[in-house]
């Protein structure tokens, strides 16, 4: 609702104004990283195909974190519902993810 | 201000209705559309009933009976339930929380003529001799190109894709609605129950309907450019289309249901006059019925083979949701206990529809069962069940809703004698075509046959489903017969005309101002306007002065966007690939309009207000 | 308040909440963007399920080139990242830094879509068609939606840097930046999936 917008929001406007592109540049490097890693674990290409597998979902999901809350703003106040949204999607989604991998073939 | 200066054009007659963006309109549109669908889709049924009525009738031909069932349950299910439940929703939801109109109106109209375009394409099948015949479900392969040639299926992807649209838009702009737009005080436990429903059902439309749309683009691409997501020939699986259709089709039967849910909660409530009992747990019930239902696609494929485990996990979830529903019925009765209860139409639809959903829960949970389901897979003891919880459930729940709000829609009663009429007709007309059918398919009657043998025990009970089809064919005619006569009358109700009104719509006029609350109220309890008649106050404590009220202005776009997506949809059916890009170009040309030009609305002052700006 | 109040004064610090409009616009994108969630959930599910039906058609292994696809992340990354700044900006009010942003944004956007179209054009020239099999439907079908997102946000985008032009920020265009910046940090979202899921899953077999 509109009042709550105004008054706890002060100290938020200094901070936007006053910060500089530095959390979003390391959010970048970490998101290069995370690229990174999982390309080089592919083109090494020598390790467990199960093991490379963990370690390609793991840096994607670490690094869709990473862009969410920096990026789409998602750790700030007031995106409780977004979080809601995003969350409930990612859940209907897993149930399918595990539909497509198991339950398809026999 | 200069910005209150701005004039807008106010349409009047049919263009007022072509470009209104006020949710009180829309929600009549819809109504107006959906009872046409409804009523095309009871005609299809009748037609089926009639066929089934005697052994090896040749009332119809087997293809045109394929085609029948299919419309009938497609038609029943996108363009005649969920458009009424839509009318209700936007007759209601932003009454209810105390808002002027909808977060989004453009998106709103859009939703209409979006959903309008996508019903109209898909019954000119009719005509163009061209009808889907695969079941409203439409199964690979036989709604695969190699066993439906014809254009049928694809009128059937092209409609539902562009009526799905509008659908999702809905429920993005009620889910934004009630999250953002509710009165000051109004905190998500004061919501009424009908607004907690469809808060529930607008996030079960959000995240169900995108998996439509996926599967029907596959099942198009596979149509029209030879791809093969579902052609075991090519490497691709029939199963694949079930589990898509089902992780989408299991959600929508909740959000069919749930909007049910609320109507009944709100009309019991009323004509008790008492609380609704339970309510926190009715708001739990109604959240954890949304998520299960989002785990339990599978069990409308048990026969699939998906082998024990998968069948096990989805038995046992699908179980699971009759202990939310019977919190439900339990809050429902527990209302009705010790109230002093007024028995108005739309109060015996109410009582009427508990015992018929607990039937249909209960074959429900049978049909759970994994090894029994075997036995009932694919008889009329499905058809039976379905209809049980559909036609019981919801169609009884969406007539209590229009007898209850027709007064807050259109300023007049409807009358209670021809209401009740149509009630005792349509509920013994609905138990006599649906009760026998759960015998007909423990016989072993399959479903969707076209005709059956004589003497194999079928021919009493279809008759008597015949006669009982007949029954709810004359309930639904009272019901137009009482909606003339209503039209006729020139009457000016009350704004609270059950004197027993509980939530915020009903401290407004019959019918609103096209801005709903001339001072937007200040919500201190839950049952705000109830609280508010106890405490002898005779209107709500406005929480804001009186004032200039902004409005959006009409718009034709929305209407033009829709006839767009319209042509595009026959221009891919019918490989004319420059009609298809020009329905395009006109649609994304009216986006591009719509965000060049700011919209600015206009202003109605409070010496208007005094007037009564009046729909 | 209404959307004039604030078209002549100077901005308020969070243009886009500024408005009830506003806060509406972002909760219902938000919205919007769980849906998509949805849709490119059962695009990914639809293409696991069918990975390995390739009949006579190349396998995932023989069709990607690494470097490839390797460049075409690092480009959406940068893109994605150009448009953060151009949402600091927009706060921070200097509004000709924030179209500075927007027009790197949409120009590595469209060097993606460049990227992609040569990609398809390899892999047909391959003999990996869109009929070719279960593989090659899907893997076009959920790429192929990826890289429409992409394009529709680029000519959105290209709209939107018009409108500043002719409206400057205001209430009004501030929502449709900051939307226009949360969907595009999605689609490289979805990105992150598809490289890892389709092109480096593919590659390891």
């Amino acid at each position: 609702m509109a009042s709550n917008h105004s008054a706890s929001s002060e100290e938020e406007t200094r901070r936007h104004r006053a910060e500089g592109p530095q959390k979003h540049i390391v959010a970048f490097v970490m998101s290069l990283a995370l690229t990174i890693i999982a390309f080089a674990a592919v083109a090494a290409g020598e390790i467990n195909q199960t093991f490379t597998y963990i370690i390609l979902v793991s840096m994607a999901i670490l690094q869709v974190f990473v862009q969410m809350a920096f990026w789409m703003h998602m750790k700030d106040r007031g995106h409780l519902f977004p979080i809601f949204g995003i969350l409930f999607g990612v859940i209907v989604v897993f149930t399918m993810v595990i539909m497509a991998l198991y339950w398809v073939w026999w | 201000m200069a910005a209150h200066a701005h004039t807008v054009k106010r349409y009047r007659g049919l263009m007022d209705w072509l470009t209104t963006v006020d949710h009180k309109k829309i929600g009549i549109l819809y109504l107006i559309a959906g009872g046409l669908f409804f009523i095309v889709g009871g005609l299809e049924a009748m037609m089926i009933r009639i066929q089934l009525m005697k052994p090896m009738n040749d009332f119809v031909g087997a293809d045109t009976f394929n085609e029948l069932l299919t419309m009938h349950g497609t038609t029943m299910i996108f363009l005649a339930a969920m458009p009424m439940l839509f009318a209700l929703m936007n007759a209601v939801i932003p009454l209810q929380i105390g808002a002027r109109d909808v977060a989004f109106p453009f998106l709103n109209s859009l939703g209409f003529w979006t959903f309008f375009a996508g019903g109209v394409l898909l019954n000119i099948s009719w005509f163009a001799g061209n009808v889907p015949d695969a079941g409203w479900t439409s199964y690979v392969p036989l709604a695969s190109p190699t066993y439906s040639s014809g254009h049928g299926v694809d009128y059937y992807l092209m409609g539902l894709q562009i009526a799905g649209i509008g659908t999702l838009l809905g429920g993005i702009n009620f889910m934004a609605t009630i999250i953002n737009m509710r009165a000051p005080g109004m905190s998500f436990m004061r919501m009424p129950m009908f607004t907690w429903t469809i808060f529930i059902t607008s996030a079960l439309i959000v995240f169900a309907f995108p998996v439509l749309t996926v599967g029907l683009v596959a099942l198009t691409f596979d149509r029209l450019f030879h791809a093969n997501f579902f052609e075991t020939g090519s490497g691709g699986n029939a199963v694949l289309w079930e589990h898509i259709f089902w992780v989408f089709g299991h959600p929508e039967v909740y959000i069919l249901i749930l909007p049910a849910f609320g109507i009944i909660s709100e009309v019991v409530s009323t004509f008790a006059r008492k609380r609704l009992f339970g309510y926190s747990s009715m708001v739990f019930a109604t959240v954890l019925i949304a998520f299960l239902g989002f785990m339990v696609w599978a069990h409308h494929m048990f026969t699939t083979g998906l082998g024990p485990v998968a069948n096990g996990l989805f038995s046992i979830a699908t179980m699971l949701i009759a202990v939310p529903t019977g919190v439900k019925i339990f809050n429902w009765l527990f209302t009705l206990w010790g109230g002093s209860i007024r028995f108005t139409t739309a109060n015996l639809f109410a009582i009427g529809f508990i015992p018929t959903f607990v039937m249909g829960g209960v074959t429900g949970v049978m049909l759970a069962s994994a090894p029994a389901d075997f036995q009932y897979h694919d008889s009329y003891f499905v058809v039976a069940h379905f209809h049980y919880v559909i036609v019981g459930g919801l169609i009884f729940g969406i007539f209590a809703g229009l007898h209850y709000w027709w007064p807050k829609m259109f300023g007049r009663m409807l009358n209670e004698t021809l209401g009740k009429f149509t009630f005792w007709t349509f509920f013994i007309g609905f138990h006599l075509t649906f009760f026998v059918q759960h015998f007909l398919g423990l016989l072993g009657m399959p479903r969707r046959v076209w005709t059956y043998l004589p003497n194999q025990g079928f021919d009493t009970m279809n008759l008597i489903s015949s006669v009982g089809a007949f029954l709810m064919g004359i309930g639904t005619i009272f019901f137009l017969v009482n909606v003339i006569a209503s039209a006729a009358k020139k009457q000016k109700v009350a704004d609270d005309p059950w004197e027993d009104g509980r939530s915020l719509e009903w401290s407004i006029p019959s019918p609103p101002p096209e801005y709903n609350f001339k001072q937007l109220p200040l919500v201190r309890s839950y049952d705000a306007w109830w609280n508010e008649k106890q405490k002898g106050n005779a209107e709500m404590p406005p929480a804001e002065p009186v004032g200039s009220i902004h409005m959006p202005s009409p718009s034709i776009l929305p209407l033009v966007m829709s006839i767009g997506l319209f042509a595009a949809g026959l221009g891919f059916m019918y490989d004319h690939l420059i009609i298809a890009i020009a329905g395009l170009v006109v649609t994304f040309g009216c986006m591009f309009l719509r965000s060049v030009f700011d919209d600015h609305g206009f202003h109605i002052e409070p010496e208007e207000q005094e007037k009564g700006v009046h729909v | 308040m209404s959307a004039h109040e604030h078209a002549d004064g100077h901005l308020p610090h969070e243009p886009e909440k500024a408005t009830l409009e506003g806060r509406n616009k972002v909760l219902g994108f938000w919205l919007f963007l769980g849906a998509e969630t949805v849709l490119f959930g059962t695009l990914f599910a639809a293409f696991i399920a069918l990975r390995h039906q390739t009949l006579d058609g190349p396998t995932a292994d023989h069709l990607f080139e690494l470097p490839m696809v390797f460049a075409a992340t690092m480009i959406l990354l940068f893109s994605s990242l150009m448009s953060v700044f151009a949402v600091q900006a927009m706060h921070q009010n200097r509004v000709k830094a924030m179209i500075v942003w927007l027009i790197v944004t949409i120009l590595l956007g469209l060097c993606f879509l460049g990227l992609e179209i040569y990609e398809f054009n390899t892999y047909v020239s391959e003999g990996h068609q869109f009929a070719t099999s279960a593989f090659s439907s899907s893997f076009y079908t959920l790429v192929g939606f990826h890289g429409a997102h992409v394009a529709f946000g680029v000519l959105w985008i290209g709209l939107l840097i018009a409108q500043i032009f002719k409206k400057g920020l205001t209430v009004v265009t501030a929502p449709k930046i900051y939307v226009s910046a949360i969907y595009w940090h999605f689609i490289d979202v979805v990105w992150v999936f598809i490289f890892t899921v389709v092109y480096l899953m593919g590659k390891v077999g």
